[in-house]
């Protein structure tokens, strides 16, 4: 418990007194609370029915795991829906549609909204900064009910433009722009440009939108994300039409026609889907979320670093 | 991050002042105006897509909502519904669901707000005395739980709490229970759900407090050192106050997510085969209301009471977190900069 106090400033020392390694156990031991369920969620992924139930799986599932047991479950997934089934490719196709159209509206309203807000003066300017702040720190499920009420006055439910409009607006992306444009934009620039006689439209787009790539990066990956995973807003507009189903709401479906949970449901279906097909279905869910935290890496983590620095 | 912000705004705000009050005769003064209403109309311009999406995805159906809440709940009797006052929220509120719904939720605060917010705080200050690749990739570690958003964590713990193939069976064993039916019980749900909001958020609020811990100069830390301050004295009696703007962000922010709850016990439902209420949380009530009764006054009318409630906890974040610099009151950040001077 002394460490810090016994040797002061001796960087990198390795004392292996008493509180250091509880600190390292206790942390070691919590990391494999959180990543063995993971580890054993993935492993089912590529496990059996008949191998869980008979406990030939062993620990985790990863005594269990096959390619074969995957093409069988892959099969089941996509099996699922009339006729030849397909509906959860279709699934996955309306979540990247909603996504990416989500997120890039949110792009084209955000990075302008928020340079305005971080470079401008403008009346009611505050107000609308407050009510933006506001409609970032709410849950935006609170707000699904009335979208729901709103869409269905333009008899627009189950169509798949709404979702994409309504998760165009984004409001912490705003948020995220506003702070890039106050930290990496000066003032004097903005005055600089507008001595040159720059428009206000020009001084943005020749000035401000060249350098906030990094914004850009961050408002399109967490928006992205957002989108993807987002469930009530499609749970209320998509439901009614089964093609135009979302993979949150989707896999939700696939839940219900388990016949772990609803043998009626399961009984006339050609698939059976188990907890190793549902959970290869939630697994293939997340590879884009995957593939977009990956490309998006080099800026999050520079963005991470930009947060960190000291005031 | 936000330190930032109020001293780049500190200085935007003085050079705006002095640009104001700076000399000039009348023809500069017109200049000036003239500038200025240039400016409001690029701002305007730029602010347009933002400011419909605004309009269309929040201002417009608050308004509606809040019209419809108004109306009479229509009956196949008389369809048209027609101006009901407050007929709606009476309905509501007077609903038998109604506050079993929030007994729910304050039930499940009660237990997971405080582990959370503890379990937050004690893994942020762990990952902060390891430095080094060791507490980075604990941080990392802590953090993919929380890449399992929504669907993915339930069907995570769909797996979880199969009471015969999980890898926890023998908990839900040694309940006694062995299909889901008997593990998802109504006494167990606070708990189960605890767990999986637990597992799921804990991982970006230790960023966003470690984010809060980084900010903390090494001069503090230092100086507390030479006082002879051990790494648990460091801990509690340095950091722990220097961070408690973010830790009361945090609780905010997990208390307003809690009134918000659908996803989890909405589909706890569905697997449990009917052994907890359709109706466990406000926004399962209002889903009911809109999907099952069709009676859209009410649906409407519960929306805007969760919505003025968040609408409070949003207003409390924002203003007197300290962490929005531009309009919040900005006191524990300024406190924190002078603790910082001084030490």
């Amino acid at each position: 418990m002394t460490r810090v106090s016994d040797v002061p400033r001796v960087v990198g020392s390795h004392r292996w007194n008493a509180g250091r390694i509880a600190r390292i156990v206790v942390m070691v031991v919590i990391a494999a609370g959180f990543i063995l369920p993971i580890v054993g969620f993935i492993a089912l992924a590529f496990g059996s029915q008949e191998n869980i139930e008979s406990g030939a799986s062993g620990f985790l599932n990863l005594g269990g795991m096959s390619w074969e047991n995957v093409v069988y479950s892959w099969n089941q997934i996509t099996g699922f829906g009339p006729g030849d089934g397909g509906l959860f490719q279709q699934w996955m196709i309306n979540s990247a549609i909603v996504s990416v159209g989500g997120a890039a509206l949110a792009l084209v309203a955000g990075i302008p909204a928020g340079y305005a807000f971080a470079r401008l003066r403008f009346r009611f300017r505050k107000a609308f900064l407050m009510a933006t702040l506001l409609a970032m720190v709410m849950p935006n499920t609170v707000l699904v009910i009335p979208i729901f009420l709103e869409v269905n006055a333009v008899n627009a439910v189950g169509q798949l433009w709404p979702v994409a409009v309504i998760m165009g607006f984004y409001p912490f992306g705003v948020y995220l722009a506003y702070i890039h444009f106050m930290t990496t934009m000066p003032h004097e620039l903005v005055e600089a440009a507008r001595i040159d006689g720059l428009s206000e439209l020009r001084t943005f787009f020749e000035i401000a939108l060249p350098i906030s790539k990094q914004a850009i990066a961050l408002v399109a990956f967490f928006s992205f994300v957002a989108n993807w995973t987002n469930f009530f807003l499609p749970l209320a507009l998509l439901t009614s039409s089964q093609q135009n189903k979302t993979i949150s709401i989707g896999i939700q479906e696939l839940i219900g026609a388990s016949p772990l949970f609803n043998a009626t449901v399961a009984a006339g279906l050609d698939v059976k889907l188990y907890l190793p097909q549902l959970a290869l279905a939630t697994v293939i869910s997340m590879v884009p979320l995957l593939a977009m935290f990956i490309g998006a890496q080099r800026f999050l983590v520079r963005g991470q670093t930009i947060g960190a620095v000291k005031g | 991050m936000t330190n930032h912000v109020l001293e780049d705004r500190a200085s935007a705000t003085t050079t705006a002042t002095s640009s104001d009050t700076k000399g000039g005769g009348p023809a500069a003064r017109r200049r000036r105006s003239w500038l200025r209403r240039d400016e409001t109309l690029g701002a305007w311009v730029l602010l347009a897509p933002y400011t419909i999406l605004f309009l269309v995805a929040a201002a417009i159906p608050i308004g509606y909502a809040f019209a419809i809440s108004l109306q009479k709940a229509p009956t196949l009797v008389n369809p048209n519904s027609g101006f009901g006052g407050l007929d709606s929220f009476a309905t509501v509120v007077g609903d038998y669901r109604f506050w079993s719904t929030f007994i729910n939720i304050f039930t499940l605060m009660a237990i997971w707000l405080p582990i959370m917010i503890v379990g937050i705080v004690a893994l942020a200050l762990l990952i902060h005395a390891s430095p080094g690749r060791f507490g980075g990739a604990m941080r990392f570690v802590y953090y993919i739980p929380g890449a399992l958003g929504g669907i993915a964590n339930f069907v995570l713990w769909v797996y979880l709490i199969d009471p015969v193939n999980s890898p926890i069976a023998f908990l839900w064993q040694g309940m006694g229970a062995s299909t889901y039916k008997e593990v998802i019980t109504p006494g167990n749900m606070p708990f189960i759900l605890t767990a999986m909001l637990f597992f799921q958020g804990i991982g970006t609020w230790i960023v966003v407090v470690n984010g809060g811990l980084n900010g903390i100069s090494d001069e503090v830390l230092e100086a507390a050192r030479i006082d002879g301050a051990n790494a648990w004295q460091l801990a509690w009696h340095v950091k722990l106050p220097l961070i408690r703007p973010w830790v009361g962000y945090a609780a905010l922010m997990n208390l307003a997510y809690g009134f918000q709850l659908f996803l989890e016990p909405y589909l706890l439902r569905q697997i449990s085969s009917g052994s907890v209420v359709a109706e466990w949380a406000p926004t399962q009530l209002g889903y009911a209301f809109a999907f099952t009764n069709r009676n859209f006054p009410a649906a409407a009318a519960l929306s805007i009471i969760l919505l003025l409630i968040t609408l409070g906890i949003g207003m409390i974040i924002v203003t007197r977190s300290g962490l929005f610099g531009d309009e919040a009151r900005t006191r524990p950040t300024r406190a924190q900069r002078k603790e910082r001077r001084t030490a």
